[in-house]
């Protein structure tokens, strides 16, 4: 399993079309269903409906899962792995972001279905107890990109923790003189699933604040500047797993000397 | 009961209720109770006897005396001292039970029912009972908070939610002096055992998933906070809550000077405190089981018991104990062993569905509902608090998880930006908890994961006291959860938190 999502972010992240390439990708906005399966912690499945097709997905791979009661918006690509341990076929990579509409929730027995065992993701932190690698020079000036849900300007656990430790490890040894943190947000309004949706111009701005507060915490004593753009475009950065939307709400941490 | 030593005869009254009541085990030792400027010496190790077992306490590097001791002496104008409401027979909290043994040994004099937090509220007649319900029924301390919050780690916060009062039962949430239009709340709390600090101050990672930011950095020495302390985090260190204590608890006029805030760290950092021996099952370090404080003391602290030593597996060996070790048990003791291990079991892999529990089903990520067990919260291997910020809404002080108790004040929280992600724009809650620190609406009624350990010796259980016992702690998850546990779980789970 682990190995298999490896192998799909590597995928990603080899083929410069990825991003480019949205036949195929797919993008709702719906009320979550969840299906109770055991297979240990973690374990419950998602399941999405896109009503203008009728097509139920399995959601669950998103680093940020759905609430109950509340719509997500759906953006992923079907998996290349055809095994349906949710009953339905699986997005992967794939985001589900919560939105302000109230769904009235439904839960659903396993009926059978086995669910997904857990296993950590590949993005995952090492406990700072764990020395970090120092990362080889030379040095030179570099972005980092964080990635973040829709409209918000939160750190997801387990995605942006891995991409600013992986930053900050970097900085702390080539030194940089300035950050220039840049907080992007998706503005131009899209209508998907029926739902005008657009993120808020302000979340740019929170998005650098936020990122860049991190570094002052993370590495004290550098220079930070903020800035912020609307009407983000979408990058193919790998670790956006090839999801245009998904690489538009982001904040760039640019190290420069 | 034991004679009385003769000389005891020539003291004064107080001194003569002192002698008069024994410590656990009888006999003439001192008494269990820890007055503030006794002078005694604080040994090394000490013992003292619950309803479960027994409670063992070290200080590394002891014994200490402490005569002169910050922690002990008294230094406000109450008469009170830190250990007052951090006793070593309580695992360094204090149980319910000894509040009213100590009401009853002083016809209420103890300085423990002091006015400003050892009532109910001061405007109500001193000299009643029922003046001091909340501490002598429930375990509870009145803590006053600033309102509107206007600060959070050094940045400037404004808060977005409005605070009503919808009841007062104790006077401490209205009037001129008291309640949010005088600038501060009044909640109510238990004491915080003060041992294991190592613990509670360790950092695993360097963020805090729940908050969605890197870890604040502690004003003092520049690192990161571990983000355990008090229920409502509003002390990032030792520092910040002993000058809280001093000024709150002890009245203290003049600041703690530097020498008495080291002494007092010092102190703070140098305690261990678990269960020793269990009434039922015997020595918990015996037979291969690694419970006690020994191994509190001499572990590494900050350990995530997921990709580390499971928590609780103090009581591994226990879950087969061979034939011939077997034999040299009473089948009760034997029976009782097996028991615990199960309920740490029970602990780590029953599963169930948590919902609408703020700080876990959102905003981190897990999706709400999420199934797991009791160690995804209580994951820190050793001790059961959380590895990271614990700050995690239970519902154990919010409407409609709450129990409704009349005796406790109920505010209105309405947010004024974002819904809270599961109550909604209106909260009724007894302590908003962590909300009081970060003025985030959607932090109303998040809660600081305590320590697990001497559970036995600190009832009732749980920052507003809603447990009275650990069976009761059970029955609230089973309630608040559907766990589904069958009588056989909830009663290891019991006998586990018995033993650590
Ligand atoms: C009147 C009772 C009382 C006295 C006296 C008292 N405390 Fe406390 N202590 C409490 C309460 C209640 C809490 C929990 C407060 C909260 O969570 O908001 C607490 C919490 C703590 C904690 C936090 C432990 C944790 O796990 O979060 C520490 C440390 C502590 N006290 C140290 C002290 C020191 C040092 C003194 C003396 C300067 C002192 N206390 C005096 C009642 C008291
Ligand atoms: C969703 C996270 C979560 C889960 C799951 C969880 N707890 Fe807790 N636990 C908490 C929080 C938060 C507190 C503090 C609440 C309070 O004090 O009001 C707490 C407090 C406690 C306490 C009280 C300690 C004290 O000093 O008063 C005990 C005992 C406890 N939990 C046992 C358990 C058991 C047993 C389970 C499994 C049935 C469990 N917990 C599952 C979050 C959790």
């Amino acid at each position: 399993m682990k190995r298999l999502t490896l192998l799909a972010a590597l995928c990603a992240a080899t083929s410069a079309q990825a991003a480019q390439d949205t036949a195929g990708l797919v993008r709702f906005v719906a009320c979550p269903v969840y299906r109770d399966t055991d297979a240990g912690r973690k374990s419950g499945c998602w399941l999405a409906d896109d009503r203008e097709n009728g097509k139920r997905w399995d959601v669950t791979e998103s680093p940020y899962k759905p609430d109950w009661n509340f719509a997500v918006l759906v953006e992923g690509r079907p998996s290349a792995n055809a095994a349906q341990p949710c009953g339905a076929p699986a997005l992967d990579p794939v985001r589900t972001s919560r939105l302000d509409i109230p769904c009235t929730r439904h839960m659903i027995p396993a009926e059978g279905f086995p669910g997904r065992r857990y296993t950590l993701p590949r993005r995952n932190i090492a406990p700072l107890s764990v020395a970090r690698a120092v990362p080889p020079g030379p040095y030179a000036e570099r972005v980092f990109p964080v990635y973040f849900e829709f409209d918000k300007d939160f750190l997801v656990y387990q995605y942006d923790d891995w991409l600013i430790d992986n930053a900050v490890t970097w900085i702390k040894a080539a030194k940089p003189k300035k950050l220039i943190v840049t907080g992007f947000a998706a503005t131009a309004p899209e209508t998907v699933s029926g739902v005008t949706i657009a993120e808020r111009p302000e979340a740019a701005q929170e998005r650098a604040e936020t990122i860049a507060e991190t570094m002052r915490r993370l590495v004290p004593g550098t220079a930070v500047e903020t800035k912020w753009e609307v009407a983000a475009q979408p990058t193919d950065e790998p670790e956006a797993d090839g999801l245009p939307w998904q690489s538009q709400r982001r904040a760039e941490i640019r190290a420069v000397f | 009961m034991h004679f009385l030593p003769q000389k005891a005869f020539a003291l004064p009254i107080a001194a003569l209720v002192l002698a008069l009541s024994v410590g656990a085990r009888g006999g003439d030792v001192p008494d269990r109770w820890w007055a503030p400027g006794e002078g005694r010496v604080l040994p090394a190790a000490l013992d003292y006897d619950n309803d479960h077992g027994t409670l063992r306490t070290l200080t590394v590097g002891g014994p200490l005396k402490t005569a002169g001791h910050p922690f002990f002496e008294p230094l406000g104008k109450d008469g009170r001292a830190c250990v007052t409401c951090h006793q070593p027979s309580d695992a360094m909290s204090l149980s319910v039970k000894s509040a009213r043994r100590q009401w009853d040994r002083t016809d209420g004099k103890d300085p423990l029912f002091a006015a400003y937090d050892g009532s109910n509220c001061p405007t109500l007649p001193q000299d009643r009972r029922e003046s001091h319900s909340l501490l002598l029924d429930r375990g509870l301390i009145r803590v006053e908070r600033p309102w509107p919050t206007k600060s959070f780690n050094g940045n400037p916060v404004t808060p977005d939610f409005t605070i009503e009062v919808v009841r007062d039962p104790n006077g401490c949430n209205s009037g001129p002096a008291y309640g949010p239009a005088a600038g501060k709340i009044s909640v109510y709390r238990r004491p915080r055992p003060v041992a294991n600090m190592k613990y509670l101050l360790a950092v695993g990672f360097p963020y805090d998933p729940k908050q969605g930011y890197a870890l604040p950095l502690d004003p003092d020495d520049g690192k990161p906070q571990s983000g355990n302390l008090m229920a409502d985090n509003r002390a990032g260190n030792l520092r910040i809550q002993m000058e809280d204590a001093a000024a709150t608890h002890l009245q203290m006029l003049k600041a703690l000077t530097p020498a008495q805030r080291k002494t007092l760290q010092d102190f703070e950092l140098r305690v261990y405190s678990a269960m020793q021996t269990s009434k039922a099952g015997g020595a918990l370090d015996s037979m291969g089981a690694r419970g006690g404080p020994v191994r509190l003391r001499d572990s590494q602290p900050g350990a995530l018991g997921s990709i580390g030593e499971p928590v609780w597996s103090e009581f591994k060996a226990w879950e087969s104990i061979p034939k011939d070790e077997a034999a040299k048990l009473t089948p009760e003791q034997l029976a009782h062993r097996q028991s615990i291990a199960r309920g740490a079991k029970v602990f780590r892999e029953k599963m169930f569905l948590i919902t609408d529990t703020a700080g876990i089903n959102s905003r981190i990520g897990f999706g709400n509902p999420v199934r797991n067990s009791c160690v995804f919260c209580h994951n820190m291997s050793q001790m059961g608090n959380d590895v990271a910020p614990g700050q995690v809404d239970l519902g154990t002080t919010t409407l409609p998880f709450a129990d409704p108790w009349d005796d406790l004040p109920l505010f209105k929280v309405t947010c004024t930006g974002r819904p809270h992600p599961h109550y909604g724009k209106v909260i009724y809650t007894y302590d908003p908890g962590f909300a009081l620190t970060s003025g985030k609406c959607a932090d109303v009624g998040k809660i600081t994961l305590q320590s697990m350990r001497g559970l036995s010796a600190r009832a009732p259980y749980f920052s507003n006291g809603l447990a009275k016992d650990l069976r009761g702690v059970v029955d609230y998850y089973e309630r608040r959860y559907s766990i589904g546990y069958t009588e056989q779980e909830k009663q290891d789970l019991v006998n586990l938190m018995s033993a650590l």
